[in-house]
């Protein structure tokens, strides 16, 4: 993935731009000549940095809104951080301390993702980092430079949903609400484990794993039980997973009582 | 008035905030952007009784970023009780740092509040306390002699339970544990308050908004007029957010003291010590019944415990006044002050527990009398609570049992234990009978009505919240229902005070008086609107504000209880079957499936109702196979700090759950027929697996959770193998 990193890269006019810094300049609607010049307005630093100031809340604008927590002054071990995080990127000076979990939910405000335990039990703060899943409250921010981070606000487009949150929404995979971010992160990434052949604790035969895997339902509730959920719906998560699994429905498992069953009880 | 639409209730539409949920855009407590906020770290004694001697700041006062500390000593002083051991109810008053005692390990006696929450952490970890320390009083066992009999939950008793064992030809005499267990919200407890001109603002979470801000007022001594709660989203609760706990009140402090916003957010461990618990109980059983089967006598009398500065009992013997018939009965409970914080209602608080006792010990009685367990509770149905004698509003118990014994496939149930075995394994069925209070109070709402491009848009606000429970769905449902329009001109706001008032998500009474309180409204608006007009013409409202020449229109409506209700025994009913596999060798078992049938009045919405039942269920099964905090002997702290230690049900501890409703519509209840379903689906699981491995193994586990180490150790009953 391209990368902006101001700190081997002090003049942005020295060098050629990176997809990235292109693609914002566009969304500024600089091109050509004011491109250049805007270019060297900033030499002193680079583009992601000094013009952040300008256009966050353009280029960021639904997706990571406004941060209405000023900067502390005084930061124990300040760092700076350009954090990728749903395809944009956002420069952020952070006490060394801090976990990824905490910097998207109290620094960008993306407060989708959510603190259940801030230990690694729980599950809640799953985000997919290049891909994987990873738990945020088990992540330094500080070690994600560089890095391509996904949270549930970036799996879709802004009136679209997921597949999987659709799936989630269809088979009322979740009650509160609080740990499903993580639990479609999760199942998201854990289909693409799926696809590259990767074993789980309850995978028989592992020698003989292939890519591609078709996981069923035990399958599915190990590599799951990572996230909890207290409101306990794991039935309907699973029947979430199968459904964008194999594109085929899931039944609902209610029913009610037939007036004739009713009779039967009553009189036998 | 106009029939159901086809939004309207009763049909299994996608959860209406569900889009916001699956986004990650529900926003809850610690969420909302408030400007200027700092953060707070509460912090925890380390004993368990005794008294803060000493305490020294100066080396968190030194750190970047640190604003404040406080402790007793600079606390801002606060209402306190007026009497000794004060019941707490959901709008007690919770005053916290107002001396320097300390009732139980991991009592708040601090808060730093910095800049980050970084810094607000750190910093409470120099803060240094010296204690003069006394033996704590922790041990339910060894403080039995102290048990004494709480106000609450009196000793109830009818006929003559000596004379009615004597009488019986088979007997149970047996005892059973259930240990400390904590709710667990996957959200944890969170507040943002802030303070502007006299006046309180709390982002917080919490089940029941009106009493929280009864509980803020009451505890700062303002008027609730100046407190105003919001809590739009909360992320679970089961009964550990009833009430506002001292967290909420340090963090309003911390506001006050500063002039900023604060936000503190109880952490998972926290939430062991200071966000209320499941008590231990300790449960005797006395069962009598002739040999034909027929119930002579019940006695249950419980033990439990307390804290040394609030009085809350769990009653685990309500169940057995009422579920079976049987004319001599004895129900007591008795509670032992110890040095731990106060229990509080965990999701179907007397009857998740109490049933377990129940409905284990019917199985054994059942087993001696060599009667099939649905048998022997049929033969004991009633439709008179024997415990007033009143009639049930409706109780559909027997049918609950029949027709889950057909969709469980229980014909295939050997009565012998491990007759039925695969490879290693083996199988056992177990059955169990459930019943819940259905309560119902007052609610009020606001509806607004707008005519738009030749639409009517309708929103209702009450003080309401939805836990997961469902409750902006059902709402959206009824008011779509009662004003003939389609769910998506509908929205519904909760969670906030300055709404109209709601008793609050908790006891089950949630969808029954949120529903009723929507529809008085939409029909107040109806009828409102036809006075004006002076006609009883059966008009769309559409047509009523049209005619009325109005683009909108706003009203309000209050939905009580009737006197029917008072008159009748309002109850859902229930039946739990399981089939789990007990490996012979290691006790390991699984839980293979679930089939459980709910009498719970009308369901409002299948899809929702499914996930409150599955919840239940999940968290019953929770009961057996793993939860149980656990305290350290000498010094009273809780040794399962975190869920490393403290198991709740992960996904693959579950497995394949049918649910069937039984159709009905108990107008006793109220007018729209509904039932609380909320805590039904938890009550007597844990005997439901528990008779299942009795089933399987012939072994009779009476102490959850039932461990594997604990089954593989246990002896069969005599004659059972």
């Amino acid at each position: 993935m391209n990368k902006i990193d101001p700190w081997d890269s002090p003049n942005a006019n020295d060098r050629q731009l990176s997809v990235d810094e292109a693609k914002i300049l566009d969304q500024l609607g600089l091109t050509g000549d004011s491109r250049r010049k805007f270019l060297s307005r900033v030499s002193a630093a680079s583009l992601s940095v000094l013009a952040s100031p300008f256009f966050t809340a353009e280029v960021f604008g639904k997706a990571i809104s406004n941060n209405p927590a000023a900067s502390p002054e005084e930061l124990l071990n300040v760092i700076l951080v350009d954090l990728r995080v749903n395809d944009t990127v956002k420069p952020l000076q952070l006490d060394s301390r801090m976990t990824l979990l905490d910097a998207l939910r109290e620094r960008l405000q993306l407060t989708g993702t959510k603190k259940g335990c801030d230990h690694g039990q729980c599950g809640a703060c799953t985000v997919m980092i290049d891909g994987k899943r990873k738990l945020s409250c088990l992540t330094l921010a500080a070690t994600c430079k560089g890095k391509e981070i996904t949270t549930i606000e970036g799996l879709a487009g802004e009136d679209d949903l997921h597949p999987m949150q659709a799936a989630f929404l269809k088979h009322d995979g979740f009650q509160c609400g609080y740990c499903t971010p993580g639990q479609i992160c999760s199942a998201v990434a854990l289909l693409d484990e799926a696809k590259e052949g990767e074993a789980s604790y309850v995978t028989e035969a592992v020698g003989e794993i292939k890519e591609d895997i078709q996981l069923s339902e035990e399958e599915i509730r190990e590599r799951m039980s990572g996230n909890i959920c207290r409101c306990g719906a794991y039935n309907n998560i699973v029947q979430a997973i199968m459904e964008v699994q194999s594109g085929e429905e899931t039944p609902a498992r209610w029913e009610f009582a037939s007036a004739e069953q009713m009779k039967k009880a009553k009189s036998s | 008035m106009k029939n159901t639409t086809p939004s309207g209730t009763g049909n299994p539409i996608d959860r209406v905030e569900g889009h916001l949920k699956v986004r990650g855009m529900a926003k809850y407590a610690s969420e909302f952007p408030v400007s200027g906020k700092v953060y707070a770290q509460a912090i925890n004694s380390t004993i368990a009784k005794g008294e803060i001697t000493a305490i020294d700041t100066s080396e968190a006062e030194k750190q970047e970023g640190v604003i404040e500390i406080i402790t007793y000593k600079n606390a801002e002083k606060l209402k306190r009780y007026d009497e000794e051991l004060p019941s707490l109810l959901p709008d007690v008053i919770q005053p916290v740092l107002q001396s320097p005692k300390v009732h139980y390990y991991g009592e708040y006696v601090g808060l730093v509040v910095a800049e980050t929450f970084e810094q607000a952490q750190y910093a409470a970890r120099l803060v240094r306390f010296e204690y003069r320390t006394e033996e704590p009083r922790i041990h339910l066992d060894r403080q039995r002699s102290d048990a004494y009999k709480p106000e609450e939950s009196s000793d109830y008793s009818r006929g003559d339970v000596a004379a009615g064992m004597a009488e019986a030809d088979e007997k149970v005499e047996v005892t059973y544990h259930t240990p400390i267990e904590h709710h667990h919200p996957m959200e944890l407890h969170a507040i943002i308050a802030s303070w502007e001109n006299g006046e309180v603002k709390a982002y917080a979470s919490q089940q029941m908004i009106d009493n929280a801000a009864i509980t803020i007022a009451n505890t700062f001594q303002i008027p609730k007029e100046k407190v105003r709660v919001i809590a739009p989203y909360v992320g679970g609760g089961f009964g550990s957010k009833l009430h506002a706990k001292q967290h909420v009140i340090l963090a309003i402090m911390a506001a006050r003291k500063i002039g900023r916003p604060v936000q503190l957010t109880v952490t998972r461990q926290q939430m062991f010590t200071n966000t209320n618990f499941r008590q231990q109980n300790e449960q005797k059983m006395q069962l009598g019944a002739k040999k034909d089967g027929t119930l002579t006598a019940l006695v249950h009398e419980t033990l439990s415990h307390t804290s040394t500065y609030e009085e809350y009992q769990e009653s685990c013997g309500t169940v057995s006044k009422m579920l079976y018939k049987v004319p001599n009965n004895k129900v007591s409970h008795r509670l032992v002050p110890l040095n731990l914080q106060t229990p509080f209602a965990m999701r179907a608080p007397g009857e998740a527990t109490g049933s377990f006792a129940l409905e284990s010990a019917i199985d054994e009685l059942a087993w001696k009398l060599k009667m099939d367990p649905i048998e022997f509770r049929i033969k004991n149905d009633t439709q008179t609570d024997p415990s007033n004698n009143k009639p049930f509003s409706s109780r559909l118990l027997t049918e609950c049992l029949r027709i889950g014994a057909d969709k469980f496939g229980w014909e295939r149930r050997k009565m012998k234990p491990g007759a039925q075995q695969e490879g290693n394994w083996l199988i056992g069925y177990g059955v169990s009978g459930a019943s819940r209070a259905a309560p119902y109070r007052e609610t009020s709402s606001k509806v607004k009505l707008e005519l738009k491009g030749g639409k009517v848009y309708a929103t209702i606000q009450m003080d309401a919240t939805d836990i997961g429970t469902g409750s902006y769905t059902i709402i959206t449902q009824t008011a779509s229902e009662y004003l003939d329009i389609p769910v998506d001109q509908v929205s519904v706001e909760l969670g906030d005070s300055l709404f109209p008032v709601t008793p609050g998500s908790g006891g089950s009474w949630g969808a029954a008086s949120y529903a009723n309180g929507a529809r008085v409204a939409c029909m107040n608006a109806i009828r409102e609107l036809n006075q004006k007009l002076n006609t009883d013409e059966d008009l769309s409202i559409q047509a009523l504000l049209e005619k009325n020449e109005l683009s909108s229109y706003e009203t309000t409506g209050t939905a009580k209880p009737s006197e029917a209700f008072k008159k009748h025994s309002v109850y859902s009913f229930g039946a739990n079957f399981a089939e789990v596999w007990v490996d012979k060798d290691t006790g390991m078992y699984r839980i293979k499936r679930m089939v459980n049938v709910g009498a719970c009045g009308k369901i409002l919405n299948p899809k929702t109702a499914f996930g409150q039942i599955i919840g239940g269920l999940t968290m019953g099964a929770g009961m057996v196979i793993a939860e149980q905090s656990r305290i350290e002997p000498k010094y009273g702290n809780f040794i399962t700090r975190s869920f490393a230690d403290y198991h709740v049900p992960v996904n693959l501890d579950l497995a394949n759950i049918d649910v069937v409703f039984l159709p009905e519509e108990d107008k006793i209840a109220n007018e729209m027929g509904v039932k609380g379903i909320g805590e039904l689906g938890i009550t007597s699981v844990a005997a439901s697996i528990a008779n299942a491995i009795f089933n399987a193994t012939g072994k009779r586990m009476r102490d959850l959770p039932i461990t594997p180490e604990k089954l593989i150790m246990a002896e069969p009953e005599p004659d059972a193998i």
